[in-house]
């Protein structure tokens, strides 16, 4: 894999030859963009946050995956946080910001004395005053979010905030504030310095009904039939992109890519592909992930905090054969109305899932 | 820029966000979160409108205009999609409207109506927490909760007292006291703006009415007081529009109710101003701890007790409220003067905010009252005994507690208390009568306002600030020793009175200005505006009281502080 190849500050001493603005034209020729799920490109947020006039800039490195499904994240951190911090390095140099912040996933706490180690050996080796801080989250999902993210640091609840304003012109402390995601940063050094480096290839979190589930790279467009065979995948008969993005049915042919998903309704986010094989009914995982996202809903928003729980008890009906056409009906309105009216990203997809599921297979809420 | 506001075209400027614009041109959006004095948070996406060219509703209280965009406030998809969020917080909600206490006053059932929603979907959720009737002036009810937030944003981010936050995630989510702990143990100030905020009945005063209602059936002699805000507020809980004084019918409706005697809070702040004038005076010619801060709020005084005392307990005022001293002269000179037992009289006094209920509990005032109204109760108790308010006739306060100067009235506004200060303290250190009264630029709604004021060759520098929040700039000025003023007056309630905890809502800016503006007039009708020439004060000094500061006067219309400890 790519990712963990180590670059030895070799992208760091490029950068410094190019400075920061040609290290971001760079970056945009390259094209890499954004692996938190947004897409956005890089090197432009960089551009946007450096060119906010402000007495302090600031980075933050999302290390707080907490997708159901995701953990590639975590691979980076585990054998590859040299390339990380140089990726660190690199972005708050151009954009130039003297704090950096990892929030860290409070799960990966087991992480954080290596990375503190790696931390430490990196700005000895390039002579750096950058200041690295590692913050814990305490174990919510909705800190993967960047605007709960800053509230977590400034010590405020774990609350989204509405945008705009967007972080990098009114960030963390009202400063402009670059956020971007492990693997994105890690991304960053071996960008500058392979120039046959392509931002095709992602890496995928693959769980579920497979035989060797795990972090895989693959090409955006490696067809399903393709990654279920690697992962010796059986009887697949949907796949659901982490949980909030929702599912699609298994076809082998199908290309996995942003604008693919998309056109289902669903959302390929983070790349974590959960397979689901036949013996299984859509219906109980539904269930499963409306839990999920009832204990996870931050209960600042109406629909999200009040639609989720009311979502759960519907399926929970289906599930004990007692609901009826109406309820069926006002589950799809509602799923519907979460999705249209709620705050932040979560709000947003959490019922994702229940509505591309009750497309795609009925028959299972019957 | 241009905006179009369903088809409308309407003006708008960069940086406005929709509901505002809409709001401007009486387009109105249902929202419970959004408050413009309070930060936004666009939490309770009740006020969702569409937008041409974006896939999902925008709240519209936090989404900026943008030119050429094209809202609809009101169209099907709009209508579904609020009515459903409606349908869910009445699902997680007490539906027992009409037991409530905000039954008829209540955002939620107001907007159910509007909405038309006869039933929810939704299984009822049935929340079971406990009431919290700990403090002496706050019920809390997390059953009836919707969580619009604004409590909290009221309590940490104007007033800054932190008595309250949010607790737990999701469906649990709650608005607590301090670290769990009840309404009483904690920061709570009593000053009762999070119940004006509160859009339902989860926020509401301690009720006293049963109190008063015994009190009324008793062969008790019954006394009354009415604060100087409340003649300005009260009409409007009868549909009379902001701004109209209602004095007359005020003191009418309060004698059919069954009160033997009306007096008028006024008389006291009369008194409080020649009390708090002469220590002015003296701490200025002699050379003592200034600058001095006025003590009429009890919100600001719990305030300074829990955070400042150490520092500052000597610059406040040792003057009791004007509310203190007419209880205070009720139970020992007017009962003498009747020749009743202290014992067979009750009074109750009707006050513009909860912290009022939390002053005649402190122990150094001896009980003096029996128990405390607020306006919204007083309206509540004309409404129990059917009196029809709007037909009443006018009528007089009585006498000897009931003549007071204009200076009295101005107390209910912010910068009242230090204009009729003023007044008296201008007048004894030039010994003249001054003509020149009006200190106007210490009037409005400017948080901090600050005058430099030159009386008998003496500079003075004073300072008048209402909201804790901002207080706490001053306070803290005062504590590292660079506060540059003499005297500061000091309102927990954005506004002042006008605007205290126990007045209907909308404490808005346009409300609270239309209140001041009644309470000027009064003041400005009076043929005595000083404080100090009150014919029923002089006398009363001359009969029992003799001189201000004197050792009697110590006695009833003083009192003094300690360090308050919370949690």
């Amino acid at each position: 894999m790519r990712i963990l190849e180590k670059t030895d500050r070799e992208a760091w001493r490029r950068a410094h030859e190019l400075g920061p603005q040609k290290t971001i034209e760079l970056l945009k020729e390259r094209g890499l963009t954004g692996r938190g799920g947004a897409c956005f490109l890089t090197g432009l947020k960089w551009e946007i946050t450096r060119n906010t006039p402000a007495d302090e800039k600031i980075l933050i490195c999302n290390a707080d995956e907490g997708e159901p499904g995701t953990f590639k994240d975590k691979l980076i951190l585990e054998e590859n946080s040299e390339t990380l911090i140089e990726g660190i390095l690199i972005a708050a140099y151009c954009i130039n910001a003297k704090h950096a912040y990892i929030y860290l996933r409070g799960e990966y706490h087991y992480l954080r004395e290596k990375l503190k180690q790696t931390i430490k050996q990196l700005l000895k080796d390039v002579v750096s005053d950058l200041n690295i801080e590692i913050v814990e989250g305490a174990g919510s999902y909705i800190c993967g979010d960047e605007t709960a993210i800053i509230s977590s640091i400034q010590n405020k609840r774990g609350y989204p905030h509405f945008k705009p304003p967007y972080p990098p012109s009114h960030g963390l402390f009202s400063k402009p504030t670059v956020i971007n995601n492990v693997e994105t940063l890690t991304n960053v050094p071996l960008a500058i310095i392979h120039e046959d480096w392509s931002d095709e290839f992602r890496l995928f979190s693959i769980s579920g009904d497979v035989l060797k589930p795990g972090v895989h790279e693959f090409k955006i467009g490696t067809s399903l039939g393709q990654i279920a065979a690697l992962v010796q995948a059986k009887n697949a008969k949907a796949v659901y992109f982490g949980a909030s993005g929702g599912l699609i049915p298994f076809v082998p042919n199908f290309k996995v890519s942003q604008d693919h998903v998309c056109k289902e309704e669903a959302m390929l986010g983070a790349c974590s592909l959960i397979f689901v094989s036949k013996n299984r009914s859509v219906l109980d995982l539904a269930i499963n992930i409306a839990q999920f996202f009832t204990h996870e809903s931050c209960g600042k928003c109406t629909p999200c905090r009040e639609g989720n729980v009311h979502t759960l008890k519907l399926l929970e009906k289906i599930k004990e054969k007692k609901a009826t056409e109406k309820d069926l009906l006002l589950l799809e309105k509602l799923s519907k109305m979460i999705r249209d009216t709620s705050l932040c990203g979560l709000g947003q997809s959490c019922t994702n899932h229940i509505l591309t599921a009750m497309k795609h297979f009925p028959d299972d809420f019957r | 820029m241009k905006i179009k506001i369903n088809r409308i075209e309407l003006e708008a400027s960069e940086g406005e966000f929709i509901i505002d614009v809409a709001r401007r041109n009486d387009i109105e959006i249902p929202h419970f979160c959004f408050n413009k004095r309070l930060e936004r948070i666009g939490a309770c996406r009740i006020c969702v409108v569409e937008v041409k060219g974006m896939s999902k509703l925008q709240a519209s209280c936090c989404t900026p205009v943008m030119h050429g965009m094209e809202i609809e406030t009101h169209s099907p998809r709009v209508l579904e999609a609020r009515r459903m969020n409606m349908q869910l917080l009445l699902a997680d909600h007490d539906l027992y409207c009409t037991l409530c206490k905000e039954n008829l006053l209540c955002k939620l059932q107001k907007y159910a109506s509007e909405m038309m929603i006869e039933d929810t979907p939704f299984e009822q959720l049935h929340r079971a927490d406990p009431v919290d009737n700990s403090s002496v002036s706050i019920r809390r009810d997390n059953n009836k909760c919707i969580l619009c937030e604004q409590c909290v944003r009221v309590c940490n981010d104007i007033q800054t007292v932190y008595a309250i936050g949010i607790a737990n995630r999701g469906i649990d989510t709650r608005i607590i006291p301090n670290f769990c702990h009840t309404m009483k143990e904690s920061s709570c100030i009593n000053c009762g703006q999070c119940v004006v905020a509160c859009p339902t009945g989860a926020l509401t005063e301690k009720s006293d009415i049963p109190g008063v209602i015994d009190a009324l059936n008793s062969d008790k002699y019954l006394i009354v007081q009415t604060a100087p805000s409340i003649r300005a507020t009260l009409g409007e809980l009868f549909g009379i529009p902001a701004g109209t004084a209602v004095t007359g019918k005020m003191v009418s409706a309060l004698r059919q109710i069954g009160f033997n005697k009306v007096f008028d809070t006024n008389f006291g702040a009369d008194i409080c101003i020649v009390e708090e004038a002469n220590e002015f005076v003296e701490r200025v010619k002699g050379n003592k701890v200034l600058p001095m801060i006025t003590t009429c709020c009890p919100a600001w005084i719990k305030f300074g007790e829990q955070f400042y005392y150490e520092e500052l307990n000597k610059n406040m005022s040792t003057c009791r409220s004007p509310q203190g001293i007419v209880a205070s002269l009720v139970k020992t000179y007017y009962a003498k003067k009747i020749n009743k037992d202290p014992k067979d009289i009750i009074l109750v006094d009707i006050m513009p905010c909860t912290a009022k209920k939390y002053e005649i509990s402190r122990p150094e005032l001896s009980g003096a009252t029996d128990f405390v109204l607020t306006t919204v109760e007083l309206a509540k108790l004309i409404n129990q005994l059917n009196v029809d308010f709007i037909n009443l006739p006018d009528s007089e306060f009585d006498n000897p507690l009931g003549v007071s100067t204009g200076a009295a009235d101005i107390f209910g506004h912010t910068g009242g208390v230090m204009e009729a200060a003023l007044r008296t303290a201008a007048d004894q250190l030039s010994g003249q009568d001054l003509q020149a009264i009006d200190y106007s630029n210490i009037r409005g709604m400017d948080e901090i306002k600050e005058a430099e004021i030159e009386i008998a060759g003496k500079n003075l520098r004073i300072c008048v600030v209402h909201t804790l929040g901002a207080a706490r700039k001053l306070l803290d000025q005062i504590k590292s020793g660079k506060s540059p003023y003499h005297f500061i007056e000091i309102m927990a309630c954005y506004g002042g009175c006008i605007g205290g905890g126990g007045q209907p809502p909308p404490n808005n800016k346009e409300t609270l200005a239309k209140r001041t503006k009644a309470l000027i007039h009064v003041d400005e009708q009076k043929t005595i505006r000083k404080s100090h020439k009150n014919p029923g004060v002089l006398a009363l000094y001359e009969e029992y009281l003799g001189k201000p500061g004197s050792e009697k006067a110590h006695k009833l219309l003083h009192t003094h502080y300690s360090k308050k400890k919370y949690l």
